[in-house]
C-alpha cells in the first residue's frame, strides 16, 4: 500500500498529529537498545484500545506488520521493523489505572514505566517485585513481551509470575480479556502463553499486575573472593543448603572496576569477584540466617563478608548493582550482552570457557550476572565502528550462547530472543519443538503481522 | 559549521551513545512530547547519521535539534556521560551555516546587533526598572569605580515581570554597604541567546565590550542574579574578577554579618534548582543555606532537586522558539511543585520564574513564585 493512503487512512483512526511518517521519524524508529536496524513504514501514537483495535483491523486487512514499541530498551532486535510495517508506541496510553491494596493487585496501561509504579506504590508500603537494571525507563508492555528479570526474581520469580491477566488486541483486531485478579483462571492459561511472546501473539493495552506488601526486614551482605570460581560455588553451597535469598549476584574484577570508576559502590579494587547477597522477610531469625550464610561465604574461601549497616550503605551497593551495565559502557561505545543461563552447578566451568572465548578473539568480556538464576550476562565491548570488530563479537556472542547450550541451560534469561538470537534457538530446540512453536503463531497469527520475522527460525523441510 | 567539522568535533562523542534509552525517563522534551525525536538517544542517533552520510539536513532534524533546553540532565543520569546537548549546539551551528533555522532567531540576533539588549529597545531602557525605587541614591547605582558588578541580564533589565529581581538585589547590596555598580546603557547581553542559537561567533563583540568595563571599573568581583549569564561568563569570558552568583554572594554577606535576618513567618517553600545555576555551575549549597537561615522558612525539597533537577521548560531559548512546548514542560514542573505541599516555590532565576509563574498566572493557579532575593530582602525587614 502507498505510504500516502496508509497515513490518510490511519489519521482518521489516531488522530493527524498522533502518525509520523517523514524520513527522519522512519530513522528514529529504526533502531532499539540492539545491534539492529531497519526501517518501518509509519508510526502511531494509539490513546485508546479501541484505537489499537482498529489499527490491527487496518492492518490485517491490508497484510500490513505491526510492531508494539515502548521505550525500545530490548536487547535483542525485538522492536525492530525487520519487514517493514506500523510501530505503535505506546507514550500516550501510560497511566496507572488502578491500585487495589486490599486485593494487592494494579491495573496499568502498557506504556506505564515500570519504576513509575514503584513510586506510587511505595507511599503504600507496596512493591512490584520484578526489578529490570533498565526499571526506570522499561515499560509494562515491554516487560509484559519480554519477561524481564532482576536481581530479587531469585525470590520471587520473574515478570510472568506478577502479571496476572491482560487485556489483549489479537492480530485480527479482536479484543480479548485473559487471566484476571483472581490467581487462578480455569482454561488454557493464555496469559502464561502471552508473557514472553515478544509481541509476536498479539498487542497488550492493559495489564493486572500482582502487588505485594514490602518485607518487615531486609539484610544485604557483600562477600569478596580472590577467585571468581569461589564465588560461582558459594551461589551453589547456599541453595543447597536449602536458602532461598532475595538475590545472589556477582560482578567480576573489570565490572567492578568499572562500578568503582563511575559510582564508587565500595566493591575492593583487587578482589577478583564479589558476590552481592540480599535476604529479606520477617525480622525475627535474620540474624541467625545471615550467619548462616557469611559461614557459607567463608567455607567457599570469601576472604571478607560484609553486611550494609545502614539503609545508605545498602543504598550504595545497590547503585553498583544496577549501574553495572551502564558503568561497562564507559569503556567502549558499545556492548553486547550474551543472556545465556546455566545450571547453577556448571556456573564455574561455564565461565571459564567464556574468558577462554575472550582470549580466542581478543575481545573485552566482562561479567556481572544473576549467578543465583545461573543467568550469565557476559558483556562483550566493542566499537560498532570497527566492523572486524562488529564480526567477531557476533561469532563470540554465538560460541558463548553454545556454551550455554551445551552445559544444559539456554540463550535467554531474560532478554528474549528477537532477531538477535533466531539462529541460536537450534542450539536449545529440534525443529520439531520449533514446528511446534510455529503452530502455536500460526493459530494466533495465520497472516503473519504481528512482529514478524522475530523468535522463531524458518525451519528446512 | 560544516558537517565535516562536526565529524571531527563531536563524532567520537556521539558513537559513546549505546542507545540504552535510560535517558527517555529524564529529558523534559520527551516527557511531554512522548516522541523518540525528542530524545537525548534520538538527538545523537541523528547527529551520528548526519556524520555518517545516511540523512540529510532534514526540517524535521532542523526541527528537533531546536528543542533542547539544554538542561544537560540527559548527560548527567547517562552512564556514558553523553554530552547531548554540546552536539546538539554544535548540530544548530550547521543550520546555520546552511541558513536552515527557526526565523524568530533572526529578530534576537537583529536586536543584538543594533541595541545589545534581546529586547530590541534602546539600551538605555536597562534601568526604566529602578523607577518604581523611592528614595535611591543619586548615583542610582551607577559608579565609576566600584569593588563590585552587578550584572543585571537582559531579562530581567526589560521585562517586567522579572523586574523585581534587580530592584530587590540592589536593595541587598545597598543595605549590605557593598561598594557596587550597575552598567546601566553600558551593559551588553552575554551573548548566551547566541551560543543557543548556534551563532557563537557573533558573541565576540559583545565578550569584548563587556570585559573592558569591568576593567574600566576596576571591579573584583563579578555578581549575576541570571544564572545563565553567570554560566555563559564562567565558559566564556576571560577576567580576572571573580564571578559569583547573587546566592553565592549574599551567602557570604551572611557569613560576614552583614545581611541578618529579622522576619520570617511559620511556613513551607521548595526550592527549584535553575539548571545554568545548579546541575552546570554547580551551585547547590548557597541557595539552601540562605534559606535555612530564614527564620519560620521550612524547605521541602523537591522530588527531582540538585543534580536531579528538572528543568522549568524555559532553558536553551526554548521558550521563543516553541513557545507551546516550553509551557507544556512548566505544566509539569507546577505539578512536580505541587506534589510537595508547599505553597511557594523559590528560585534563583529571572527565566524559570517567567516560565513557571507564567504559566500559573495563565491557567489560574495559586502559587507563589519567588526568587531568593525577593525573599531574602523581605526577611531582613525594612526596605531601603
Ligand atoms: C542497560 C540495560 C539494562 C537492562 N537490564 C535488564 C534486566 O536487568 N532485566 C531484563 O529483563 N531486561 C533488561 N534490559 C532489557 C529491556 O530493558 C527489557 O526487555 C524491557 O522490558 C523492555 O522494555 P521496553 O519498554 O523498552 O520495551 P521495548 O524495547 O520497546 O519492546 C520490547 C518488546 O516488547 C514488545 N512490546 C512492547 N510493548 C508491547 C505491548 N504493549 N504489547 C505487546 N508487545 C509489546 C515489543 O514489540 C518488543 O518485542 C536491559 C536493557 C538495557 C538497555
Ligand atoms: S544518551 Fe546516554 S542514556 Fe541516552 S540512550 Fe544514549 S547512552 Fe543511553
Ligand atoms: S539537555 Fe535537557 S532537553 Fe536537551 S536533550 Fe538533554 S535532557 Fe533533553
Amino acid at each position: 500500500m502507498e505510504r500516502e493512503r496508509m497515513v490518510e487512512e490511519l489519521s482518521k483512526i489516531v488522530g493527524k498529529e498522533n502518525v509520523l511518517s517523514s524520513e527522519t521519524d522512519l530513522f528514529l524508529y529504526g533502531y532499539d537498545a540492539s545491534l539492529f536496524k531497519a526501517k518501518p513504514d509509519c508510526i502511531l501514537f494509539p490513546g485508546s484500545t479501541e484505537e489499537v483495535s482498529q489499527i490491527v483491523k487496518f492492518c490485517h486487512r491490508e497484510h500490513i506488520p505491526v510492531i508494539a514499541r515502548g521505550s525500545g530498551t530490548n536487547l535483542s532486535g525485538g522492536t525492530i521493523p525487520t519487514r517493514g510495517g506500523i510501530i505503535l508506541h505506546f507514550s500516550r496510553m501510560n497511566k496507572i489505572l488502578e491500585i487495589d491494596i486490599e486485593n494487592q493487585r494494579a491495573v496499568v496501561e502498557p506504556g506505564l514505566f515500570t519504576l513509575a509504579l514503584k513510586n506510587q506504590l511505595a507511599r503504600y508500603g507496596f512493591v512490584y517485585q520484578p526489578d529490570p537494571a533498565s526499571e526506570k525507563v522499561s515499560t509494562f508492555g515491554g516487560n509484559f513481551a519480554e519477561n524481564s528479570g532482576g536481581p530479587h526474581c531469585l525470590k520471587y520469580g520473574v515478570t510472568t509470575n506478577h502479571i496476572l491477566g491482560a487485556e489483549v488486541v489479537l492480530p485480527d483486531g479482536e479484543v480479548i480479556q485473559v487471566g484476571g485478579k483472581a490467581l487462578d483462571n480455569p482454561g488454557y492459561d493464555l496469559t502464561g502463553l502471552l508473557v514472553g511472546s515478544e509481541g509476536t501473539l498479539g498487542i497488550a493495552t492493559q495489564l493486572t499486575l500482582r502487588i505485594m506488601p514490602k518485607s518487615e526486614a531486609v539484610k544485604t551482605m557483600l562477600a569478596i573472593y580472590n577467585s571468581l570460581e569461589d564465588a560461582g560455588r558459594t551461589v551453589s553451597a547456599i541453595i543447597a543448603d536449602g536458602i532461598v535469598p532475595a538475590t545472589l549476584e556477582i560482578l567480576d574484577k573489570l565490572t567492578i572496576k568499572a562500578v568503582e570508576e563511575s559510582v564508587h559502590a565500595g566493591f575492593p579494587l583487587d578482589a577478583e569477584a564479589v558476590l552481592l547477597i540480599e535476604i529479606d522477610g520477617l525480622k525475627d531469625g535474620m540474624e541467625r540466617l545471615a550467619e548462616r550464610i557469611m559461614e557459607i561465604c567463608r567455607k567457599n574461601n570469601a576472604r571478607e563478608v560484609k553486611s550494609a549497616k545502614t539503609e545508605a550503605e545498602r543504598t550504595q551497593l545497590w547503585a553498583g548493582r544496577k549501574g553495572a551495565f551502564g558503568a561497562l559502557s564507559r569503556l567502549r561505545p558499545n556492548y553486547l550482552v550474551c543472556d545465556g543461563t546455566v545450571p547453577r552447578t556448571k556456573l564455574p566451568e561455564v565461565l571459564v570457557q567464556v574468558m577462554e572465548v575472550s582470549k580466542k578473539y581478543g575481545l573485552t568480556i566482562a561479567n556481572v550476572f544473576h549467578a543465583g538464576d545461573g543467568n550469565l550476562h557476559p558483556l562483550i565491548l566493542f566499537d560498532e565502528r570497527d566492523e572486524e570488530e562488529l564480526r567477531k563479537v557476533h561469532l563470540a556472542g554465538s560460541e558463548i550462547m553454545k556454551l550455554c547450550a551445551d552445559a544444559g541451560g539456554t540463550i535467554s534469561g531474560e532478554h528474549g530472543i528477537g532477531t538477535e538470537k533466531m539462529k541460536e534457538m537450534f542450539f536449545i530446540f529440534s525443529p520439531q519443538d520449533i514446528a511446534a512453536m510455529r503452530k502455536v503463531k500460526k493459530a494466533f497469527d495465520p497472516e503473519d503481522i504481528c512482529n514478524p520475522g522475530k523468535i522463531l527460525p524458518e525451519v528446512q523441510a | 559549521m560544516k558537517t565535516e567539522q562536526l565529524k571531527t568535533l563531536f563524532y567520537d562523542e556521539v558513537a559513546k551513545c549505546n542507545h540504552c534509552g535510560f535517558c527517555l525517563a529524564h529529558c523534559p522534551v520527551y516527557t511531554v512530547t512522548g516522541r523518540e525525536w525528542a530524545t537525548p538517544r534520538g538527538k545523537n542517533v541523528l547527529v551520528k547519521a548526519i556524520i555518517e552520510g545516511k540523512i540529510d539536513w532534514t526540517p524535521e532534524i532542523e526541527e528537533t535539534l531546536f528543542r533542547c533546553t539544554g538542561c544537560k540532565l540527559c548527560t548527567q543520569t547517562c552512564f556514558p556521560a553523553v554530552e547531548t546537548n554540546q552536539a546538539v549546539l554544535a548540530g544548530r551551528e550547521c543550520l546555520v551555516d546552511r541558513k536552515q533555522y527557526p526565523k524568530v532567531v533572526d529578530r534576537v540576533v537583529e536586536a543584538l546587533e543594533t541595541h545589545f539588549n534581546i529586547s530590541n529597545e534602546p539600551n538605555a531602557n536597562r534601568t526604566l526598572w529602578m523607577e518604581k525605587l523611592e528614595d535611591i541614591p543619586d548615583h542610582r547605582f551607577q559608579k565609576e569605580k566600584a569593588r563590585v558588578i552587578y550584572f543585571v541580564g537582559c531579562v530581567a533589565a526589560f521585562y517586567p515581570m522579572a523586574h523585581k529581581i534587580p530592584q530587590t538585589f540592589v536593595q541587598i547590596l545597598h543595605k549590605a554597604d557593598v561598594d557596587f555598580t550597575i552598567l546601566g546603557g553600558e551593559e551588553w547581553c552575554c551573548g548566551f541567546p547566541l551560543i543557543q542559537a548556534g551563532m557563537k561567533e557573533k558573541m565576540q563583540k559583545l565578550v569584548e565590550h563587556n570585559q573592558e568595563k569591568v576593567k574600566e571599573i576596576g571591579a573584583e568581583t563579578v555578581v549575576f542574579a541570571c544564572p545563565s549569564c553567570f554560566h555563559t561568563w564562567k565558559e566564556k569570558y576571560q577576567t580576572n574578577a571573580e564571578l559569583l552568583h547573587s546566592t553565592q554572594f549574599i551567602e557570604r554577606l551572611i557569613g560576614e554579618g552583614k545581611i541578618t535576618f529579622q522576619n520570617g513567618a511559620d511556613r513551607a517553600v521548595t526550592y527549584h534548582d535553575p539548571c545554568d545555576l545548579g546541575r552546570n555551575s554547580k551551585v547547590f549549597d548557597a541557595p539552601r543555606n540562605i534559606l535555612k537561615r530564614i527564620p519560620g522558612l521550612n524547605l521541602v525539597e523537591l522530588e527531582g532537586n540538585r543534580q536531579l533537577s528538572v528543568c522549568c521548560g524555559g532553558g536553551g531559548d526554548l521558550e521563543m522558539i516553541d513557545p507551546a512546548l516550553s509551557a507544556a514542560i512548566a505544566q509539569r514542573k507546577i505539578e512536580e511543585i505541587q506534589r510537595t505541599g508547599a505553597g511557594e516555590v523559590v528560585t534563583s532565576c529571572q527565566q524559570c520564574i517567567r516560565t513557571i509563574s507564567g504559566y500559573a498566572r495563565k491557567h489560574k493557579i495559586k502559587l507563589k513564585v519567588r526568587d531568593i532575593t525577593e525573599v531574602v530582602l523581605e526577611a531582613m525587614g525594612s526596605p531601603l
